[in-house]
């Protein structure tokens, strides 16, 4: 018998398989049960976060001046830099490429409102202006994969404590920036570890309190806190935004069918305007 | 509408050479805010589009005569925060409208562009701005 056809037998009749896999029982699949009548009750007892939520700019403005991060020596000297360039007018492009702000920029400095979500064991913010901002945080009692996936937004899990969303976050991509501004902020090379406490500090005001360890950039965990304000009127209601768009324009293609064509821009990021 | 097809021609022709390039969210310091420059003149397009609403308008200048009639392109923060911060809607302006636009010039003096900080109507009167932090202030709704 040729080799290959050996082979091609051993295969198919599982006598290469090794004893142990063959007696390893199959893993059962977690299962996530569907939410019962009760399971949505309970969400009437969680405080009421309904309505949408402005990021008060004024404040991260403030906190950029008055709260900075513990940046290490080296990325210290990056964000002077950067802060010097974007005072004479080139700001650095820290959000490239319509990828998310991810976390916890979205939360730190976004200039854009979101909403949030309560279903059975989970809460989901979603971001206006980019299509991808997307936060689900399992309130289910799960933990966090064994093996990391990372995401833009990590993998969050959280539990209330009365009346606050504990959040705890893990496996962001490195490449998400920790950023204090539109054009000051550094890719958080990884391991980076955010937890938060969000309640509402008044009627219509939200609090994120946040503490972020990121070993590769911080000397020391930076604690900060947000502030959203609630707005109820319907014509504020949040509205879909897909960041591309800003980078193409309407046309007709050879077909005449409508399509989209990109336009050009400057390296920080403003339309290249006509001379 | 044939001449503001040609309008957009001219516009596709100065922004639309090059590859794809995607952006997304910037800061605005390449605009001079210490500058306030007043062009009047006729909408070509208002493009309502995220993250950066932009106005173009093809009109003089009031600091720069030199530069008679131009086009100018303006932008402004998304469509969301302008309904919010300045009273936006999507047909705020169409094609044809006169306006007065008050804005700060790019730093980079050869290029026509700007951030629009304030628009008014010519026949209407109606006045919109583009301030984000305008929508802090209590009693907004």
């Amino acid at each position: 018998m040729p080799f290959r056809f050996l082979v091609t037998f051993l295969l198919a009749s599982g006598l290469t398989a090794p004893a142990h896999a063959q007696a390893q029982p199959k893993k059962a699949a977690i299962i996530n049960p569907p939410p019962t009548a009760q399971d949505y009750a309970e969400l009437g007892k969680l405080p009421d976060w309904s309505g949408v939520w402005n990021p008060n700019i004024s404040d991260q403005d403030r906190q950029a001046l008055t709260n900075p991060p513990p940046w290490n020596e080296k990325v210290a000297k990056e964000a002077e830099k950067m802060r010097a360039e974007e005072k004479a007018g080139r700001p650095k492009l820290i959000f490239y490429g319509c990828f998310p702000e991810a976390h916890p920029a979205w939360m730190l400095v976004t200039h854009n409102a979101m909403e949030i979500l309560f279903t059975p064991g989970r809460v989901t913010m979603l971001g206006e202006s980019d299509g991808n901002r997307l936060r689900r945080i399992y309130t289910d009692g799960r933990s966090h994969p064994d093996v990391p996936d990372p995401t833009f937004h990590g993998h969050s899990i959280g539990r209330w404590e009365g009346s606050t969303l504990v959040v705890d976050t893990v496996h962001i991509v490195p490449q998400a920036p920790l950023a204090i501004s539109e054009a000051i902020g550094v890719p958080n090379d990884g391991d980076m570890h955010v937890s938060e406490r969000i309640y509402l500090a008044d009627k219509d005001v939200l609090h994120v309190d946040l503490e972020i360890t990121a070993p590769k950039i911080l000397t020391a965990p930076w604690k900060t806190t947000r502030i959203f304000f609630r707005q109820r009127a319907r014509k504020y209601d949040i509205v879909e935004g897909v960041c591309q768009t800003g980078d193409y324009r309407e046309a007709l293609d050879e077909n005449g069918h409508h399509t989209f064509v990109p336009i050009q821009r400057t390296e920080w990021g403003n339309i290249l305007a006509p001379k | 509408m044939k001449r503001n097809r040609i309008f957009l021609g001219v516009l596709s022709g100065a922004v639309a050479l090059g590859a794809a390039s995607v952006f997304a969210h910037h800061s605005a310091s390449m605009f001079d805010h210490a500058k306030t420059f007043t062009i009047n003149g006729e909408v070509v397009e208002l493009r309502w589009v995220n993250p950066h609403v932009s106005l173009s308008v093809k009109g003089a200048v009031k600091e720069l005569p030199e530069d008679g009639t131009a086009l100018w392109v303006m932008e402004m923060t998304s469509p969301g925060n302008l309904v919010r911060a300045g009273g936006w809607r999507r047909d705020a302006v169409k094609p044809g409208d006169q306006v007065e636009v008050l804005f700060s010039p790019l730093r980079d003096a050869e290029r026509k562009g700007g951030a629009l900080k304030k628009l008014t109507v010519a026949a209407t009167g109606e006045v919109f701005t583009a301030n984000i932090r305008e929508q802090e202030r209590p009693g907004l709704e």
